[in-house]
């Protein structure tokens, strides 16, 4: 992996160097920033985070795993009780509903995990320690040749230092 | 270092847009907060009388597992007393932590910016705390596991309609999901004190625990949503976590018990109770940390309403109780209920009543509101009001049922009184610990309602700030 890295002091500065890079298509762009900003959102145009997916099918297997086990376990050892059904719709409700929240919230973080590319056990191409304090990253990838390019459009942009890295 | 101060043109805006003027960028969130990790006197003292409160309840326990339940108060057949009590008050305290985090989160309510990681905090370690007490409450400890669901050597499972069991699925999922949902919030912010870290050891630790965070655009998007859709599960959780709590009570044919009021009554209980730990919790440290101009007279303003709409919702439902018995008609619940505010327990009813219903009315006025001292003490009462409500619901009920043979009293006794304090030794212990170790306020969340630097300057200044705050902030350059 080689790029250059663009440190920003400035959001706006950030914004503006993204989409000029976006436009001269030099390189995939990755911005550091310490707190989420609708600003480079909309700078970098990403598509929608699959995360929610996560939890629509974990909270549905949940749902039926909640139900299913209390009917299941019902219906293995009869309790015959006045009549009444083996498995009761109403209360098994409540482990449907609990292990729906359980597995789908586990899940959720397991999307987050995958997707967010975390854990990571390499992390410093292309960042730097200041980035989480209040400044601002953006890492342009690009081959060699196309450094010089991005290193300079970073600095047009107001980058207080401008390296490359690999 | 020069103080700041600003004098209100209006005396009050709390709202969901709480702003925070003294606060000015993100270095400032980063040094001013995590100042809280640095330990100081006060920090090993309170450390030290909780982990003395601690120790007293596990000699109280030990003397107990010697000498067998017969040490407590228990008087058949009130077999539910201090434990189960204590319980259910520790339950209920770890309600607020995710209201604050995913309700107020939903509703996009500012206030709850800082004061949430010490709400969600504190549910996490007030339901370990609760965890204990079933086990303690049986007797012999060892035989814990009964309490998991699963078959015995014959397959046979535990009865799903039980409400016994609904709870330990509520409780263990809601415990399951308080420390996720507190977990998932601080990795960025474990990231920030990494990338601050000067010991190796620490950083290496801390490397570890981030995961390697790095900030990214992308690491945020999916994690946004992945807050987002937590919060969203985690919002129907808290209402059904006490609502299964209540029905440990409301299943059951006993006076006082048997009622479809139980579950909104638990869960307004367990919100109101739970604010009320905040107070105790936050008041202290947004002062001794010098946290002011972060935990504003605005934040604690617009909590107090919650406290004091929970309060209200509590202070209906107990009146609804009174009706319910007197117009219902059945002689026993009446009884009851007669025996509970002016006979046998009218100290504990009266008690109850004045911490829960009478003394947060004062929270109309909008001067105590804003007055932390008084936010604080009352906070006190509330704790106070909240565990005398559980033992209100559960002594007399038990000790006056339709049998004359089932009359009887209860009174705790100095085993049953330690192990109370040694649950708030385990509480505050485990708390003190992560105010020590991790930061109290949200860093990453914070940063995000200051303003970023911009490079044409940000009109953020006092006069351009709404007047928002009227109390002097922290010390700061």
């Amino acid at each position: 992996m080689t790029g250059v890295l663009g440190h920003f002091k400035e959001l706006d500065s950030a914004v503006e160097a993204i989409t000029e890079l976006k436009t001269a298509r030099l390189g995939d762009v990755t911005v550091f920033t310490p707190t989420p900003r609708h600003e480079f959102e909309h700078a970098v145009e990403p598509p929608p985070s699959p995360v929610r997916r996560y939890m629509l099918f974990g909270g549905l297997a949940g749902c039926m795993f909640g139900f299913w086990i209390a009917i299941w376990s019902s219906t293995y050892w009869p309790l015959v009780v006045g009549g009444k059904a083996f498995a009761s719709w109403i209360p098994y409700t409540i482990f449907g509903f609990e292990v729906f929240v359980l597995v789908g919230a586990l899940s959720t973080v397991a999307g987050l995990f995958i997707h967010a590319g975390i854990p990571r056990l390499t992390m410093m191409v292309g960042y730097d320690p200041r980035f989480s304090n209040g400044d601002y990253g953006v890492w342009v990838e690009c081959t060699p040749d196309r450094a010089e390019s991005a290193g300079a459009l970073l600095k047009k942009h107001g980058a207080v230092e401008v390296r490359g890295e690999r | 270092m020069a103080t700041i101060a600003y004098e209100p043109k209006r005396p009050n805006i709390a709202s969901a847009n709480v702003q925070l003027p003294a606060v000015r960028d993100y270095e400032q969130v980063d040094t001013e907060i995590t100042a809280t990790l640095r330990p100081t006197k006060a920090w090993f003292a309170a450390l030290l009388v909780a982990m003395l409160c601690l120790a007293l309840g596990i000699s109280a326990w030990m003397y107990q597992i010697w000498g067998g339940l017969g040490v407590a108060g228990y008087n058949p057949p009130v077999m539910w007393g201090v434990y189960i009590i204590t319980f259910v008050f520790w339950v209920g305290i770890g309600h607020a932590g995710t209201l604050i985090s995913a309700i107020l989160y939903l509703f996009r309510a500012g206030f709850r910016t800082t004061i949430y990681r010490a709400a969600e905090a504190m549910t996490v370690f007030a339901v370990m705390t609760a965890g204990l007490f079933p086990i303690i409450h049986i007797g012999r400890p060892w035989k814990f596991f009964w309490l998991i669901p699963y078959p015995n050597w014959r397959l046979l499972w535990p009865q799903f309609k039980s409400p016994l069991v609904w709870d330990v699925f509520a409780i263990s999922t809601y415990l399951t999901i308080s420390t996720t949902f507190l977990f998932v919030g601080l990795i960025p912010d474990i990231a920030i004190l990494r990338d601050r870290e000067t010991n190796p050891l620490r950083k290496k630790i801390l490397a570890f625990l981030s995961f390697g965070w790095r900030n990214t655009e992308r690491e945020w998007r999916h994690f946004a949503r992945a807050y987002l859709f937590l919060a969203a599960v985690s919002t129907p959780l808290v209402l059904s976590v006490h609502s299964v709590v209540s029905f440990d009570f409301a299943m059951a044919l006993t006076p006082g018990w048997h009622t479809t009021i139980f579950p909104p009554y638990f869960v307004a209980g367990a919100i109101f109770s739970g604010i009320g730990m905040v107070f105790t919790i936050i008041i202290p440290i947004r002062k001794w940390f010098n946290l002011r101009h972060y935990v504003t007279l605005n934040h604690l303003d617009a909590a107090a309403k919650l406290a004091l709409a929970t309060s209200l919702i509590v202070g209906c439902a107990y009146m609804v109780e009174f009706f319910i018995a007197w117009y219902g008609g059945v002689k026993a619940e009446q009884d009851y209920f007669w025996n509970r505010v002016f006979g046998q327990w009218w100290w504990a009813a009266w008690i109850m009543l004045t911490c829960n219903m009478i003394l947060p009315l004062s929270l109309f006025s909008q001067q105590l509101r804003r007055n932390p001292t008084w936010l604080w003490i009352l906070s006190i009462f509330i704790n106070i009001g909240m565990w005398f409500e559980r033992f209100v619901i559960v002594v007399p009920s038990l000790s006056h049922e339709y049998e004359p043979w089932q009359w009887t009293t209860y009174a705790p006794t100095w085993v049953d009184y330690t192990i109370l304090l040694g649950s708030f030794g385990w509480f505050f212990m485990w708390f003190l610990l992560f105010i020590r170790q991790l930061p109290v306020i949200a860093l990453a969340e914070v940063k995000e309602i200051v303003p970023p630097r911009l490079k044409h300057a940000h009109a953020h200044t006092p006069d351009a700030a709404d007047d928002f705050e009227p109390e002097t902030p922290g010390a700061h350059s």
